[in-house]
């Protein structure tokens, strides 16, 4: 089932010992008191955290492949590299063709504007053109079941209809590579299947899937092959079986339910 | 600054689409809408014009549009620099999510302003042909003093849009620093009034260039000096290509300080 890509042309993802590091958070100055106070009482300010520590593998065209690993184990950080919303301390990040994350996308949307409104503006980020974004609206409103709230501001769906939107504006913008941040891990039972049929469409096609969860359950139906973080090193690449091995002698405890 | 301009001609329909959604946020449940961008100069002139007209007697013929010549191109320089100062911690939401240029932010928060002060100079035309003030031949020339002030709001936008990421105070700061440098610059005022032994400091002022162009042409109907054009574009490129290194040079960061 799982198989390494064949040819290097087909390489859509590619880290060489990526590493990054991140300030502590509670070092960093909001202010300009705060910059005072501690530039009198403290030396140094530069105390790191590594979220990620020399991180190598590549990801083939057409495959999906699952993240696991448990909280602050670096997964999302390396779902955020790849967006290309972090630019790494160190190393060298390849991804050739066109991305859209699903990480959270829903927190993208402006709660004041419409699902109309916000569609455009997402579609826009995500490289679409105005004209292409009109093209593809129906289609954005009918997987997200919105009727007639397309025109109401966000600030007014549920939880699900804001859910179906993100789900439906990255799957409508049809990427290259689409990353999927937990989102299998909200909504209703129906909701859950409508995506995973829309993903295994999407993967039918040719195009990349990356998944992070720590749910190792739904890593397993989606990806034949996964990685394994743990305290942002890569512990382990290979067939998903193995990997949920690894990764639950790791948490030496039952898989978590959602 | 080249890859300024090609990264504004790539996303120029985000741009457009983040500065009219900034527009239609700020006018959102207003019954008047778009009309409070004729209202508000309207109001602040009335004002204005009762205090330094009536009450402090100044002996300025038709003061009305002698103020609001500078007043109008002034409130697009403040507004500019407020929405600015705002916009990368505004569109936070956005930034963590997906990949971004990031100088779209600033640029679109230039550009809404520009939207409104187009509307603002509507009440300037009526007010000319109320007072049957002549229609001078020398507007002709605004577009030079319009261009040096959009690039020099837009150099100060990018410099405070960067520095407020990591400074909080400084959308604080750019209040207080705006409402002294009004002051300072001959907008309710002539230049003729300030003692001549200070005139020179006055002339340090890069704002002066701007707004005389604007009060040259549409009040007194002269043109300004070749020198004094030249010296309007000069401080709108210089602002503009200081302003916009230094927020390219920390534009990778932002991401972890919004």
């Amino acid at each position: 089932m799982y198989k390494k890509p064949a040819s290097r042309n087909g390489i859509r993802v590619r880290f060489e010992n990526v590493w990054q590091r991140f300030r502590v958070i509670r070092e960093r100055p909001d202010t300009l008191r705060e910059v005072f106070t501690r530039a009198f009482r403290y030396g140094s300010r530069f105390e790191g955290f590594d979220a990620l520590k020399e991180i190598s593998f590549e990801i083939g065209e057409g495959e999906a492949v699952g993240i696991v690993g448990r909280n602050g184990s670096g997964k999302s950080t390396m779902l955020k590299i790849i967006a290309g919303v972090y630019r790494p301390t160190g190393g060298q990040v390849t991804v050739k063709g066109s991305v859209a994350p699903l990480i959270e996308l829903s927190a993208g949307f402006q709660p004041e504007l419409t699902g109309r409104e916000n569609i455009l503006i997402n579609g826009l980020i995500l490289g679409l053109s105005k004209r292409e974004i009109q093209d593809r609206e129906e289609g954005i409103v009918e997987f997200a079941e919105l009727g007639d709230f397309i025109d109401s501001p966000v600030k007014q769906y549920s939880t699900g209809m804001v859910m179906r939107l993100a789900f439906g504006i990255a799957a409508e913008v049809d990427p290259d590579i689409i990353l999927i941040d937990e989102i299998l891990a909200v909504g209703d039972a129906a909701f859950q299947r409508k995506c995973i049929a829309r993903i295994e469409e999407f993967r039918s096609r040719g195009k990349t899937l990356i998944f992070v969860s720590h749910a190792i359950q739904s890593v397993i139906q989606l990806c034949p092959r996964a990685l394994l973080l743990h305290k942002g090193e890569l512990l382990a690449d290979g067939p998903v079986r193995e990997i949920a091995e690894r990764y639950e002698e790791l948490t030496r405890a039952p898989v978590a339910t959602h | 600054m080249h890859q300024l301009f090609s990264e504004i001609a790539h996303n120029r329909e985000l741009i457009v689409a983040l500065a009219l959604q900034e527009l239609r946020v700020r006018y959102k449940r207003s019954v008047l809408g778009f009309f409070w961008a004729l209202l508000n100069p309207l109001f602040m002139m009335l004002i204005l014009t009762v205090v330094f007209s009536t009450i402090m007697r100044i002996k300025i013929h038709a003061y009305s549009i002698f103020m609001l010549s500078a007043l109008l191109p002034w409130t697009l320089f403040t507004q500019a620099l407020t929405y600015s100062a705002e916009t990368m911690v505004g569109h936070a939401h956005l930034l963590k999510k997906m990949y971004i240029g990031k100088a779209v932010f600033p640029v679109a928060a230039v550009l809404a302003n520009i939207v409104n002060f187009a509307f603002s100079m509507v009440p300037l035309l009526i007010l000319v042909v109320a007072l049957r003030f002549p229609l001078h031949w020398t507007w002709i020339y605004l577009p030079i003093p319009f261009m040096g002030l959009l690039l020099f709001s837009l150099g100060c936008g990018f410099f405070v849009a960067a520095a407020n990421v990591f400074f909080r105070d400084v959308a604080h700061i750019v209040q207080i620093v705006l409402q002294g440098w009004f002051y300072l610059s001959p907008v309710i005022y002539s230049l003729d009034f300030v003692p001549h032994r200070y005139q020179w400091l006055f002339h340090l002022n890069p704002m002066i260039y701007i707004l005389n162009g604007f009060r040259l042409a549409i009040y007194y109907g002269v043109l300004p000096t070749f020198l004094s054009a030249c010296m309007t574009l000069g401080v709108g490129l210089a602002a503009l290509s200081l302003g916009y290194s230094f927020f390219r040079h920390y534009q990778d960061s932002f991401v972890f300080y919004v």
